[in-house]
Formats: structure tokens, sequence, C-alpha cells
């Protein structure tokens, strides 16, 4: 759900991300050199970790409005609805989120901060209105339900590329085909994902999960994706596990990069206050 | 009187809640697929603009589960049907929220309101938060352990099993929010002393040291003396606070500081009537990561009107220490524990003056707290176990819970308040006949 940028292509990278440009300038230089030449890249952990910045990273900070249409088996809906702010402490590394929620009524105005921490447990506060309670959460496994949707934590705030080997399986016309397994087995409930990322803009548009018994069980995928400020970002996916029949849907409305926000954004002031400056739509 | 009410209160309860339940589910099936539409979403900025009015339905009924003598009619703890209408607007930057309950009340009878909150909040700069009116407030470290906490709760409805929210009581307040670089400071003034909806012997009995035995309303109901309304007997909190880097963690670190009174009438006049003696606190608190999980320390100083701890009719000033951690231990299930203890100052002054009562305080008050949370079928389905356990007062308070979301509106929790303990004088134990079973429907809209 963070997966809302992308980079559509070098030009229109390079026009609006002066700090793209600087922190993927080798990668770029090579990257374009294989463009130009027509060839692919052929290095598992550069793809990926260019499909995580393209997911996680797009420019300095973004906000973008969400809501998550959950559904079950049996057909029955719940629905969340929420404002994130993001704002990155380095490219690939650090990164804080701010999360307001508008729906359902009954977690209407609670809040969720986190400070991403990759190779480490997140820092994740809880603002609870009703009781005027800032909690602090402690370290959960990072593969479970996102505020009850069929998105886990780890899909939302990104997993860290070095807790998978990758490995290229096959280069198509349109994607590169990456094979990856946990380095520790017992870190997830997974014995390995495929993942479909898209040649021309990283984004991975497909990523299907296996079990121990090598049975696809959850596939989360890109169902829409639009260029907005030069980033080509995410704006539908969905999460379906296949083994209860649930689903969950995401879409992505009014976002918006760039927007300078200072790190003070990322604190307790705005669990208990709420960033209106940055939280509303700009008109 | 009162019985007649109850039992048409119930009569007219239980329909209305299976009729909102019914409505709701049957609404719930009927919605279409992909049913987002361009519902609520918006398109354009105006769209974020305009009064928000939200709120929700509640029925909730708890029984006693043993009899209490105190009281003549002592079946029902909880029995209220509850509307609740948030209404929250922007003007300019100015935040207004409104919170009321309306709520016909089967124990005590008749219909009351409730207002929970009526604030405007708003920035004077850019470091300066302004939140004025009635609020809830809360800060501190504990978890249902409050030392530097001094704003009002509500123990009644905490014991009654109404929902965690109603713990916290709300006051007239002004609250304002100083932040800088690494130093933030928050003010309190709450002008009029708001104390605790303490066990006053109204739906729940106590025991009573002078009477030596439990006491309830109508001729046991304490009707404390207030403190009158002046300057001066205005409640002043005030609390510093930051973030630091400790051992590669974020640790966050506040001081404290209260002037007031104590929240409960825990002190004696000469006409023996009960009043709110005053009290200053001065308290700190650290947070942080250790291991895998979350570990939180805090302590107060507790400085009543009995400085040399020789007057019984007053408290005697206290240290109040409490130590916690908390760790998901496996997926969706996580266990809280907590250690406080409550030290009396003066204590050997305090033997000597009050002619050796046998249900004088112990020097030392110590309390075991465990939460254990777990939550299942897609989060709609939460269980919590939380149980306070005092070694030193051999006493204990069970607060076992089941909350299960049917969909977006319509949820159901039931639960318990369990108390126990060797002695009829304890801090839990005297709450011995107030064990209840409660459940509560609550559709929001």
């Amino acid at each position: 759900m963070f997966k809302v940028i992308s980079i559509k292509s070098l030009f229109s990278m390079v026009a609006v991300s002066s700090k793209c440009v600087r922190l993927l300038g080798i990668g770029m230089v090579s990257l374009s050199m294989n463009t130009a030449m027509g060839a692919d890249l052929t290095d598992a952990n550069e793809i990926v970790a260019q499909a995580n910045l393209t997911s996680y990273y797009a420019a300095n900070d973004g906000r973008s409005e969400a809501r998550m249409l959950i559904k079950d088996a049996q057909g029955r809906e719940q629905k969340r609805q929420f404002t994130i702010l993001r704002r990155d402490r380095s490219d690939g590394g650090e990164q804080d989120f701010l999360v307001v929620f508008s729906r359902p009524a009954d977690v209407r105005n609670t809040v969720f901060l986190v400070a991403k921490k990759p190779g480490n447990d997140d820092d994740r506060w809880l603002y609870l209105p009703g009781l005027d309670l800032v909690k602090r959460i402690s370290a959960g496994d990072k593969r479970t339900s996102f505020v009850g949707s069929h998105y886990f934590y780890e899909d939302v705030s990104g997993r860290g590329i070095t807790e998978d080997n990758h490995q290229l399986k096959e280069t198509t016309d349109s994607y590169y085909i990456i094979n990856n397994q946990p380095v520790d087995t017992k870190s997830a409930e997974f014995s390995s994902y495929t993942a479909w990322i898209n040649k021309n803009t990283f984004l991975p548009e497909k990523i299907e999960y296996f079990d121990e018994s090598d049975t696809l069980y959850r596939r989360v995928e890109v169902l829409a994706s639009e260029l907005i400020q030069g980033y080509e970002t995410v704006t539908k996916s969905r999460v379906s596990d296949l083994r209860s029949g649930g689903e969950t849907t995401l879409e992505f409305r009014f976002q918006t990069y760039d927007l300078g926000m200072e790190q003070a954004v990322f604190s307790e002031r705005s669990l208990r206050k709420p960033p209106r400056e940055w939280l509303r739509r700009s008109k | 009187m009162v019985i007649k009410n109850r039992s048409s209160f119930i009569q007219f309860l239980l329909p209305a809640v299976i009729l909102f339940a019914s409505a709701n589910l049957y609404a719930a099936d009927s919605t279409s697929e992909d049913s987002w539409g361009d519902d609520a979403w918006g398109d354009d900025a105006d769209s974020q603009q305009g009064i928000q009015i939200h709120g929700f339905v509640e029925s909730a009924l708890g029984a006693r589960l043993g009899d209490d003598s105190a009281f003549r009619d002592d079946d029902l703890t909880l029995a209220e049907l509850r509307a609740r209408l948030e209404a929250e607007n922007f003007y300019g930057d100015v935040r207004l929220s409104g919170k009321l309950d309306l709520y016909a009340d089967g124990v005590e009878g008749g219909a009351d309101l409730n207002l929970r909150e009526a604030i405007a909040e708003f920035s004077i700069n850019d470091n300066v938060d302004i939140k004025a009116g009635h609020q809830v407030l809360t800060w501190g470290t504990g978890d249902l352990v409050f030392l530097n906490d001094l704003f009002a709760k509500d123990w009644q409805s905490f014991f009654s099993g109404r929902d965690d929210e109603y713990l916290k009581a709300p006051s007239t307040s002004l609250k304002s929010s100083i932040y800088g670089d690494d130093v933030n400071i928050d003010f309190v003034w709450t002008p009029v002393f708001s104390h605790d909806n303490f066990i006053s012997g109204e739906r729940f009995s106590y025991f009573s040291p002078m009477a030596n035995s439990q006491q309830a309303a109508p001729s046991g109901k304490v009707i404390p003396v207030e403190p009158s309304k002046t300057f001066s007997n205005g409640e002043f909190a005030a609390r510093v606070h930051g973030s630091a880097q400790l051992l590669g963690s974020n640790a966050e670190w506040a001081l404290y500081g209260y002037r007031g009174f104590w929240k409960q009438p825990n002190a004696v006049n000469s006409r023996n009537q009960p009043f709110y003696s005053p009290l200053t606190s001065l308290g700190a608190s650290l947070r942080t990561n250790v291991a895998s999980g979350i570990g939180h320390t805090e302590l107060a100083w507790y400085n009543g009107d009995d400085d040399q701890g020789n007057n019984p009719l007053l408290p005697n000033n206290q240290l109040r220490f409490l130590v916690g951690y908390e760790q998901e231990l496996l997926p969706k299930l996580t266990l809280g524990v907590q250690y406080y203890f409550e030290h009396q100052l003066d204590y050997d002054a305090l033997t000597k003056s009050d002619g050796g009562s046998i249900y004088r305080v112990d020097e030392h008050r110590e309390l075991w707290t465990i939460r254990m949370t777990y939550s299942a079928m897609q989060d709609n389905l939460i269980m919590s176990w939380f149980s306070f356990y005092s070694p030193t007062d051999q006493d204990y308070y069970h607060r076992p819970s089941v909350k299960y979301r049917f969909n977006d509106e319509l949820n159901l929790t039931v639960g318990g308040n369990v108390f126990g303990g060797e002695q009829a004088h304890t801090f839990f134990g005297q709450f011995d006949d107030a064990s209840n079973v409660y459940a509560r429907l609550r559709w929001s809209y």
C-alpha cells in the first residue's frame, strides 16, 4: 500500500527528482546503458533493490488517501479508510509513516505512527482518541493482518530485501520473474514467493506465495497504476487469500510527492493532533 | 420505584437491541459487490470539509455474580441504553469536537446526559498547540496503573464493564503544549477540581473502616466536601518530555508535576466528613525497546498535607514505583506484565497515631498486573485478560473480555469483573460482592 510510486522512465525520473538521480546515479547509468542497448539486468539483487525503491521510496516524502474493501469467503464486507504520510530518512533505509484513520466509525481519528528500521524492529505507536492515550506497541510479527485486512503489515511497510535470497528465474518481454526464499525459514509463513517485476517501471505487479508443499496460497497484484509527478504509482491493488477465499482490494487516491515534510511531523505531537497542513488534500 | 423502572427498562431495551442488530445484519448482507462506488471518497478538497457526525447506540447489561447484602436490590450492575453523538468540524485551522452521551440507566434509574468532550483545538504558532474545553486527558506509561496521570478516572464505569474509554472521566481544562527541538512541555490547568467518579456506595458497596462494615447508598453513600472554587484550588499539571537514543533505541522520557488534590476523598475532617485533601506530586518515566518488547518504568512522589505522617485522618505521603514489560509472544498474542509498589512514608508516625487500627494500610503495598491479548479471525475476535494481584493485600481483580466485530457497525463485548481477597477491607478485597459479568452490543454509525 505504500507501493505508491514507481519510475515510468528514466527521463521522467531525471526530470522530477534530483534526489533519485543522486542516490540511484550509478544504477541509473548502468540501467540506461542497458536499456539503450536493449539489454536486460541479470543481477537479481539489483532488480529487487530497484523494485524496493520503486515501491516504497519514491520521492523524499508523499501523501496518499487509501481505502480498503475487505471481503471474506462468504462475501461479507468491511471497509477501512485512512490517509498516509510518509517521509524517507534515507532511500532504501529508514522511513517514517503516519496513518490517520477516518473509517470505520469505531476507529475514526485513531492514528498509527511507525518508524521503519530495516533489519531491526520498527518503532510503533498508536493514539486512541477516546482515552487520549499514546500507546507504544511492541514489535509484532510483520506477517499478520494489517488492520483486519488480508494485507500484512509487511506488505504495507515493505519487507527487508536482505531477508530473502533472490534468484532471477526468467526474463520475459515485460517482466523480470524473481524467485525468493527466506534466509531464515522460520521468519515467514511462506517457503518461497515469486515476483513479476515490470521491466520498465520496476513495479512488482504480481507476487505469488507458496507454502512448504509448493502450493500457491496467496497472491498480491497491482490492478492499476498511473504516473504521478513522474513516479509510477499504484492506484489499485488486491490481495487474495486463496485458502480462505477472502480478499482485500486497496485503492489509493489524491497522492502527492515531495511536499517538504519535516521529521517533526512524525512525532507524538502528530499522534495527538494530526497535522492538518499535510493531511488535507492540496487544492 | 427504581425496581419498577428497571423491569420496564429491560422490557424496552431488549427488543430495541434486537431490532438494531437484525436491521444491521440484514443491511450488511444486502450490500453489493465492490460497493465502494464513489461513496465518501469525494473528488475535490471541499469534500474533506464540513461537519462530521458519528456515534453509536449501545445497550449493556451486567449482573452481579453473587449477592451484596449492603443492597436491597442488588441483581444488576449495568443496565443501560446509550446513544452517543459525535460532531467534528474545522473552522479554518480550529478544530471543534463534541461528544455527548444520552443514556437511560436501569441501575440508578432515570435518563442522564454525559458530556464526554466539547473542545476547541488550534495552534497559536508553529510550536504551541492549545486544546481548550471539556476533555479526556491521559499521560504516563502504566497500563491501567496510574502514578503521574492524576486526571479524573471513572472507577464505577470501569468496575461495571462499560467500554474502556469510560475509565477516563473528562474535565474542563486548558491544555497547552509547547514543542521544542529536544524538549516538549505540556501544561494543563483545570480551574475547578475534577475528582474521580470513585466507588461511593452507588452501584457497588465499599468497606468503611469507621463503620467496620460494607456500606452502600443511600445511607452509606460517600458525600465528600469539595474544595471551594477558587483559583488556588484549581489543578495544575505539567509534563516535560522528549525522546533520546538510549542503547540504540528510541527512549521516551518524561518528568511530571501536579498540584491539586487527592482524586478520591481519603481524608476525614473534624466533623467526620470525608474530603479531598491537598496533593502535590513529582515524578518521572521512561519507555523504550527492551529485547523484542517494550519496557516502561515510572516513579512518583506524592506529597500531601500530613508531612509528619502523624495525622491518621490524612493520607500519608507516598512513593509510587512501576516497572513493566510487554512483548508479542506468538503472532497476535501479546503478554504484558507490570510490577507496582506503593510505599507509605512516615509509617512509624502513623502506627503511633492511629490507635492501632486493624485496617491500617501496609507500609508497602505491592501489585502485579498481567495482560494477555489475542486477536483472531482477521482481528474480528479479540480476547483479552487483565489481572491485578496484590501479594501484600492478598487480593485480586480479574478482567476477562471477548469482543467480536460482526462488521464495521456492529460489535458485541462480553466480559467480567471478578474481585476477591483474603480480607474484607483491602483495596480489591472489599469489592468481592461487586463481581459481575456483562454484555454490551454496540452499533456504530
